[in-house]
């Protein structure tokens, strides 16, 4: 096997020249499971530590039946709440001991368990976890106190302004798709997650299957072995058979708005977003909506200098593309010092989405973007856990690592007028939606 | 030069004053930790907030030649940038870049700190970001991290630990950028330095940066002693009103542990085991979540650990002399908030009159000690902890830490639990709407009887009766309530 540590420098060297390198520079083994279950082991030189990341296919995305948001988010707390082999107790002690560090996480289109830990603990670890994919056993009390947890998180998160356009925004923008309400889901759902146990067992009997599911294991590992160790606990498992209907978006007919008065002194925020498509690297849209993202709204923008740095009327502006597996939202939030200035930015932002639909940006000013999203890969991917978190984003789109080149291939060939072209078609006043926020007469 | 444990890892005065740190390596990234050990403890007594806003005028803004937006569009495409991080008695300069951009990245962090542009716009901006950072940042968006801020503040008051890192609101107005100048002059010498660097740099380029920053003055004014807290005389809580959906706690006392104490490994399980940071492991988490579904979750602290609701480890270079023991209740439902606070500090009670037993001894040793591992994976976490090493005066942080732990017995551990952990002489810091009614619950002795959506086991109701009349032993006139605009005003 080649030194992975070599691979990356080759590809410093030849990431710019003629022919670009794979953007992810590691040798991988990627198998499948007869039971539809894959495996992604990355071997690396960081000596010891191993991370196994399991990805689950299901976010909040998944959530289709009325009353019942969050429980993809629910799931992530309940699959600690035991099994007869294991009860939370004996699963939270054998971690203790291995000294590893472990959590979960949920967004719109996935659900990621991830443990960190030094590699001869590795077969438990893939053992437990097995074992809770596959058995997973909770009584309805032990639920309903999970439940409040999940209320206990919401209010945690409530305090920060952000939370609150986030779900307006996307309450807003959405009339049937589920990316309508946030990972965290309504309130209201929330609030009457102790009475759904049964529902939640239906949730995980149809999505925690081994066609969802995707094992991530990265570090000091052989992918032989933990092909073995995998064949040896997860192999049992049953395929399911349920396939959500998500409800298809119908096309936005017009712009919308909406106001969010916050009780407590803020600083204004403006957030613009626009229907946009979902990932795609068998095309150029989604790299040239990243790249547009970057080029229009990033702290080297225009917008940003004359905003932020010259003015100053406005102390922070970004742009984020989706990247999702449906269609989504292209946003660009911009918090404003004082709330006299909040109507002169919003326009400045649309002067600006305008000037990108109408002419092409420099050639040069698109190199320095490429060169940054590669040398942004190369510099974070210092350590096994942030490399199998990183492909955890691309394995839950499409299952593999080599959407990661994919995309980065897309990038390599993006020309001026295919940023321009995706400004035009998508960051159109009939699929746009502006939410605004300000606190009780704005910061005092 | 000295080896400090690991092969790799050499700490060295060289010929000037400056201390380095350096893991040499094969990667192709070059990692940066430039540390000044000095912070905002060094801030004029009128001036809260000075060695923020100079730390921030660095690694925000331009440098002689080159302005803010010539700083950034050149670090741009090279995906680099550079952040600082100001605690009390380090300031850090941290940053990354590939080797191919190695010469262009650390001409702009050597232009950066030794040359910086000191312009007035560049200081307007920061200045603004620094006061939003308390007034919408802290006291408007995060009702955690404003609660933990306030428990230090009213340990540490009366001491150069006794304000909030960022400043307050009116000194940070008031503060000029003659008076950063001045700072930085003061502060930013050789003999404060420690550079850290690790990765695909070569020995010349090592040597030409050790030469570079030997521009810097030689020596700053002695650094002042850091005199230990007051004692708490008796328990009492401030209470921070603002408009919010739930009530946050944190609660702390001073300590007498750093990692350059004897008993340092042992306290640090016994935080671990009673609630390590965002971790099911901990028994708080456990009673106060698991068990009964009060919030999110509850942990436990022997050193500083700021921004810990968006870091699942912690930083490294928050060295201090003196630290605080702290427990952390995320927010709970305004209903059960005076029961809350008794069950956690129910459960201190138990620790400290039960202790551990040899199996949760050994676990969390167990524990700790492969921890460290994971804690130390990157190569910037690794400089970190060893730049922290070199403050403490200790060896590489890993093997100290393993070696300290292999030595404990259950019995030490009992005994530092006995002389650290209690219920009495306590700061409760709490954020929630109402104020003074939380005030008028926790300054009662009635029960706070306590319902569940679902039957509990015996041992939880039993455990119950107890916890519900809990005496928090604090009178009406030692809990105050504060207006949140008030705060870091």
């Amino acid at each position: 096997m080649i030194p992975k540590i070599c691979l990356l420098l080759g590809c410093a060297a030849l990431a710019f020249g003629a022919q670009p390198q794979k953007v992810f520079p590691y040798e991988y083994s990627q198998e499948d499971l007869p039971n539809g279950l894959r495996l992604i082991v990355v071997p690396t030189d960081y000596a010891n530590i191993v991370a196994n990341y399991i990805v689950v296919q299901t976010g909040s995305r998944n959530e289709v039946e009325p009353g019942h948001t969050g429980f993809a988010h629910l799931f992530e707390h309940l699959m600690f709440r035991g099994t007869e082999k294991y009860s939370p107790e004996k699963y939270n002690q054998t971690l203790n001991r291995m000294g590893a560090a472990s959590n979960a996480s949920t967004s719109d289109d996935l659900t990621v368990y991830h443990t960190t830990f030094s590699k001869e603990d590795l077969d438990t670890v893939l053992a437990m976890e097995a074992d809770r994919f596959q058995h997973l056993k909770y009584a309805e009390p032990e639920f309903k106190t999970e439940s409040l947890a999940v209320l206990g998180e919401y209010n945690k998160n409530s305090a920060s302004p952000f939370s609150k356009l986030d779900e307006v925004m996307h309450d807003t923008a959405f009339d049937k798709h589920t990316y309508k309400h946030t990972t965290m889901g309504f309130l209201k759902d929330i609030q009457d997650m102790p009475n759904q146990y049964a529902y939640s067992l239906k949730f995980f009997d149809r999505y925690y299957r081994p066609e969802y599911t995707t094992i991530i294991v990265v570090g000091d590992v052989k992918a032989k072995a933990v092909r073995a160790m995998v064949d040896k606990y997860w192999g049992e498992w049953k395929r399911g058979s349920y396939r959500p209907e998500i409800p298809v978006e119908p096309a936005q007919n017009g712009p919308r708005t909406a106001h969010v008065d916050w009780p407590s002194p803020t600083l204004p925020i403006v957030v613009v977003a626009y229907k946009a498509p979902a990932y795609n690297d068998a095309t150029k849209e989604t790299a040239a909506l990243d790249a547009l993202a970057t080029l229009a709204f990033s702290s080297t923008s225009d917008l940003y200098q004359k905003l932020v740095v010259q003015e100053q009327k406005a102390d922070s502006i970004s742009g984020n593309a989706p990247g999702s597996v449906d269609p989504s939202l292209f946003e660009i939030t911009a918090r404003v010092k004082k709330v006299e200035d909040l109507d002169y930015v919003r326009e400045r932002i649309l002067e600006t989405v305008k000037a990108f639909q109408e002419k092409p940006v420099d050639t040069a000013r698109l190199d320095t973007v490429r060169k940054r999203l590669r040398y942004q890969v190369a510099l974070s991917m210092d350590n096994s856990d942030t490399i199998a978190q990183i492909l955890s984003y691309y394995v839950a789109l499409k299952r593999t690592p080599e959407t990661m080149n994919a995309l980065y291939d897309r990038y390599a060939t993006l020309t001026p007028e295919d940023v321009r072209e995706v400004a035009a078609k998508y960051l159109v006043e009939k699929g746009r939606t502006i939410v605004t926020l300000t606190g009780p007469g704005g910061a005092k | 030069m000295r080896l400090i444990g690991s092969l790799f890892i050499l700490v060295s005065c060289a010929a000037a004053q400056i201390r380095t740190v350096t893991l040499p390596g094969k990667s192709p990234l070059v990692t940066f930790r430039l540390v000044f050990t000095t912070g905002s403890a060094a801030d004029p007594a009128d001036r809260p907030g000075l060695a923020y806003l100079t730390a921030q005028m660095i690694a925000d803004g331009g440098t002689k030649d080159l302005t803010y937006k010539q700083v950034t569009d050149a670090m741009f495409p090279m995906a680099s940038g550079m952040n600082a991080q100001v605690d009390k008695e380090m300031t850090t300069f941290g940053g990354a870049t590939h080797v191919d951009n190695l010469a262009e990245y650390y001409k702009l962090l050597k232009g950066r700190l030794l040359t910086p542009g000191w312009r007035e716009d560049d200081f307007r901006r920061v200045k603004d970001a620094a006061i939003n950072a308390i007034k919408v940042g802290l006291r408007g968006n995060n009702d955690e991290e404003l609660g933990k801020e306030v428990l230090y503040e009213t340990l540490y008051q009366g001491t150069p630990y006794g304000h909030f890192n960022g400043g307050t609101v009116s000194s940070l107005e008031k503060i000029t950028l003659d008076d950063v100048k001045t700072f930085y002059k003061s502060q930013y010498s050789q003999s404060q330095l420690i550079i850290g660097i690790a990765g695909g740099y070569s020995p010349e380029f090592l040597a030409s940066m050790k030469k570079d920053f030997g521009a810097l003055p030689a020596a700053a004014s002695p650094e002042a002693a850091i005199p230990a807290p007051a004692v708490v005389e008796k328990s009492r809580i401030v209470i921070v009103d603002k408009d919010t959906r739930s009530v946050a706690y944190s609660i702390g006392y001073p300590i007498d542990v750093t990692r350059a104490r004897p008993d340092y490994a042992a306290l640090l399980l016994v935080s671990s085991y009673l609630g390590q940071h965002r971790m099911s492991s901990g028994v708080l988490y456990n009673r106060l979540r698991e068990k009964r579904g009060l919030n999110y979750g509850d942990y436990a602290y022997i050193e500083y650990f700021p921004r810990g609701m968006f870091l699942m480890e912690p930083q490294p270079n928050l060295a201090r002399h003196r630290q605080i023991f702290q427990v952390w209740i995320r927010p709970v439902e305004p209903p059960t908030a005076k029961f809350a606070l008794r069950l956690a500090l129910f459960e201190l009670d138990k620790l400290n009159k039960n202790g551990l037993t040899q199996e949760e001894f050994e676990r969390t040793r167990e524990f700790l000690s492969k921890y460290v591992n994971v804690l130390t994976r990157t190569k910037r976490a690794e400089l970190g902890y060893a730049i922290d090493s070199l403050f403490y005066g200790i060896p590489q942080y890993n093997d100290y830490l393993k070696t300290q732990l292999a030595k404990l017995t259950l019995a030490d551990v009992n005994r530092v639990i006995k002389e650290n952990i209690r219920t009495d002489h306590v700061v409760i810091a709490a954020v929630t709407r109402n104020g003074e009614d939380l005030k008028r619950q926790l300054a009662s002795d009635d029960a706070s009887p306590m319902t569940y959506n679902s039957p509990k086991p015996k041992e939880i109701t039993e455990e119950d009766t107890l916890v519900v009349k809990w005496p928090l032993g604090v009178k009406a006139e030692d809990i105050k309530v504060r207006p949140v605009a008030e705060v870091f005003q």
